[in-house]
């Protein structure tokens, strides 16, 4: 068990969250190749260490998150305090879309 | 017509059931300080607008917290752009009414979910300890003071906390999916056993 650093709700425990896997930039579709595409699905770095992850507050905020967890020990803390913090975006919810509220809920 | 119900909780009336307001409730009344109640029947219209925006800035309830508003409806925000209106049974489209058009342009959702949601209130001294058992959020008064909201899991429930105190005694209102309603309220009753809760019945806010 351990707690991560909801930037909406706060302090919660994990078990509130989905785990969405490590946080990465999304090619986008319009240009990406294949390969790109299958390195971002299923090419992780599976660091050892401090990692930025996503993860969904499923029964809180309903958003999605980045925070930064250290896969050693657990310790999590919040995601701004990495350098070139993107926020996740999901597939198909592209900043401006209209729809890109409703696909979050 | 008066006595036949046009409705029933999703939570079984502890018997003396009698019809109030249209719901068949229950007429119970708790002899301990430390009180479970299902409150259905409250009107409950949910609001989903732009957390920036001019509609949440008329709304004016910040994420987290919950504020009665002059009409004595309580509005309570669990997460950005999101509010829960909550008010006398039969009140609904009052409460929509009274939020008046959006902007041009600004996309606001607003419906009545009083039949969608099961609403229950969890009164008493011993109340965050009945909460501390089967809920994670913190529950000091530092955390979570009277008008404050969160959405958590109670009981393993999705579920919405609005810590609304009732003549100084602490107070939370959980709401959850109705399908849920029956299971958090039997959760509860079993968790608050050890502290003596006892269910009590119908009452209008
Ligand atoms: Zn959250």
């Amino acid at each position: 068990m351990f707690r991560i650093p909801c930037p909406y709700c706060g302090p919660r425990d994990a078990t509130e969250f989905r785990h969405q896997g490590e946080s990465r930039n999304r090619p986008d579709p319009r240009t990406v190749t294949r390969g790109q595409w299958r390195a971002y699905l299923y090419e992780k770095d599976n660091v050892a260490g401090w990692t930025r992850e996503n993860w969904y507050h499923g029964v809180g905020c309903r958003r999605f998150i980045s925070v930064e967890r250290n896969t050693v020990t657990n310790e999590t803390r919040p995601a701004a305090a990495a350098a070139g913090a993107v926020d996740p975006v999901l597939p198909g919810a592209e900043a401006g879309a209209p729809d890109a509220d409703s696909t979050r809920r | 017509m008066a006595d036949r119900p046009v409705a029933r909780s999703a939570i079984a009336p502890a018997p003396p059931v009698a019809v109030r307001d249209g719901w068949e409730v229950s007429t119970r009344r708790a002899s301990g300080a430390l009180r479970l109640a299902d409150r259905s029947p409250l009107a409950k219209v949910l609001v989903r607008a732009d957390p920036d925006g001019p509609f949440a800035d008329r709304i004016g309830v910040a994420t987290g917290t919950a504020r009665r508003t002059p009409a004595n409806a309580l509005a309570a925000s669990a997460r950005p752009g999101e509010w829960l209106l909550m008010g006398p049974p039969g009140s609904a489209g009052n409460l929509a009414d009274d939020l008046g058009a959006p902007d041009d342009g600004e996309l606001v959702t607003v419906l009545d979910v009083t039949h969608g949601r099961a609403l229950m209130r969890l009164t008493g001294v011993r109340a965050d300890g009945v909460l501390a058992k089967v809920c994670g959020v913190d529950l000091s008064d530092r955390a979570m003071p009277d008008g404050s909201a969160a959405g958590t899991s109670v009981a393993r429930v999705a579920t919405d906390i609005v810590r609304d105190d009732v003549a100084g005694v602490p107070s939370y209102l959980l709401h959850c999916e109705r399908s849920s309603g029956q299971h958090l309220f039997a959760s509860l009753l079993d968790a608050g056993r050890e502290f003596g809760i006892d269910v009590d019945g119908y009452a209008n806010s």
